[in-house]
């Protein structure tokens, strides 16, 4: 299967900004403008997810994300203070392919997973895990690295496994935004422990660190931030370098 | 005549927002079909499908147009995108066994192979027998999402192999139309498939 890199957009409306480290933030475009820039680029996905959202208690935003969406001819997922079947519901509507489910899940209802993936088919319900190493184990965190659950990582993505979820989107509290690799061992552990595809964010900083990652976890898909946001490689310059320095299979 | 494609919309899950975007990116002529009189409106119809294979039929059901699309679909150039291809078949096995449209004879079931399903991402297809939804379209790659698969020996256009299974990933029969994949989320490819679509 062809490995899908993916692009990463975190919202805070109406901007997209580059958090460092899941904390200060830097303004980077606008979502509208860059998913189209991608688009073109030959990403294979976008994902778009409004950061701010949960910890400021408000709704979602949906002018932005329907904007983002016409852009697009390819998979969008969308994520960020999504807490009941209307949510979801509505995102479709807009133009979302698949909808991304972290805080609400993992702290109040994790039962949503099992209405929404009934209603929508699992490979629209994509569960968001924000990991921080914890002493020997991975502790689930929400709110963008803020805030604990005490869940392990793995017990949780077996069991949002089994809830329905139809895919995992694996960030690292302690990697993101810092351009300094995956954490590997993390990945391999989430992509062997379920049967569901893994997408695997948070820390590519060189195009090596795609490679290792892509040789290491086999993860289904990789979403990259930074490396694009900043103009250090194209979409399609990582692509080339995949194809020509990993023999990793990507697509055209 | 002119050419209009009716969508038809149904259920809560239906994501017709990019089918019609994609058409019109096409150079094609949407029109959004909410019950069983529209559809003497248009010249051809596209059949999406978000949710499951009960669902589906049971929301078709409940918006009164399962019967009606039985008859229509034999008249018209019909289009289904992923589960709008597999409720075209005889049977469907998600959340229990449900009786399809069986316009096609084939049954949907659960994908089984040694990699992660759902299936999820771009993919190649392998034409069988020429066919003019696939005009120009022999070497390009379509984004597929999906966890069950059609199997039909009779009306194979195109099959797709993952990790070694090889799957049906489109059929026709007659005017009937199916892809597994999702042309709306293919790219220029996709946008070439609905051409070719409106062209038929």
């Amino acid at each position: 299967m062809k490995t899908r890199i993916i692009v990463k957009l975190d919202v805070k409306p109406p901007y997209v900004v580059k958090p460092v480290h899941f904390e200060g933030l830097r303004k980077v475009g606008l979502p509208a403008t860059l998913a189209k820039k991608y688009y073109e680029q030959g990403a294979d996905e976008v994902m778009y997810v409004d950061i701010v959202s949960s910890l400021y208690q408000r709704g979602i935003l949906f002018d932005e994300i329907e904007q983002t969406a016409n852009e697009l001819f390819i998979p969008f997922a969308v994520g960020g203070a999504v807490r009941c079947i209307k949510d979801f519901s509505k995102l479709f509507h807009i133009g979302a392919d698949k909808v991304v489910i972290n805080t609400y899940a993992l702290q109040e209802n994790p039962e949503i997973i099992n209405e929404a993936a009934q209603i929508f088919g699992n490979q629209a319900v994509v569960v968001n895990i924000e990991a921080k190493a914890r002493d020997g184990w991975y502790e689930c965190y929400s709110d963008c690295g803020r805030i604990q659950s005490g869940k392990d990582v793995l017990e949780w993505v077996k069991e949002v496994e089994k809830r329905g979820a139809g895919e995992i989107f694996l960030q690292s509290v302690d990697k993101d935004g810092r351009q300094k690799g995956f954490d590997i061992e993390l990945a391999k552990k989430v992509v062997d422990s379920v049967h569901i595809p893994v997408v695997v964010a948070s820390g590519a900083g060189r195009l090596e660190d795609i490679k290792k990652l892509i040789e290491y976890a086999n993860p289904s898909g990789v979403a990259i931030a930074s490396l694009l946001h900043y103009d250090k490689y194209t979409i399609t310059e990582i692509k080339k370098y995949l194809r020509e320095n990993g023999s990793i299979e990507v697509s055209k | 005549m002119s050419n209009m494609i009716g969508i038809i919309n149904y259920g809560i899950a239906g994501n017709i927002h990019s089918i019609k975007k994609a058409i019109k990116k096409a150079g094609g002529k949407v029109k959004v079909i909410n019950n069983k009189e529209e559809l003497s409106l248009v010249d051809k119809i596209v059949l999406p499908g978000v949710g499951s294979f009960k669902d589906a039929i049971q929301e078709l059901e409940n918006d009164d147009l399962l019967d009606t699309l039985k008859i229509v679909t034999l008249k018209k150039p019909t289009l289904g995108i992923c589960l709008g291809m597999q409720i075209l078949s005889t049977l469907g096995f998600e959340y229990g066994k449900t009786e399809g449209l069986s316009l096609i004879s084939a049954e949907v079931k659960p994908m089984i192979v040694e990699a992660k399903v759902p299936h999820m991402g771009f993919n190649t297809i392998e034409l069988i027998k020429p066919n003019k939804l696939f005009e120009g379209l022999m070497n390009e790659e379509f984004y597929f999402m999906h966890s069950y698969e059609v199997v039909n020996y009779t009306d194979i256009v195109t099959l797709t192999d993952y990790s070694g299974h090889k799957f049906v990933s489109s059929i026709q029969k007659d005017n009937l139309y199916g892809v597994q994949f999702h042309p709306e989320k293919s790219r220029e490819a996709g946008i070439k498939l609905f051409e070719n679509f409106i062209a038929l």
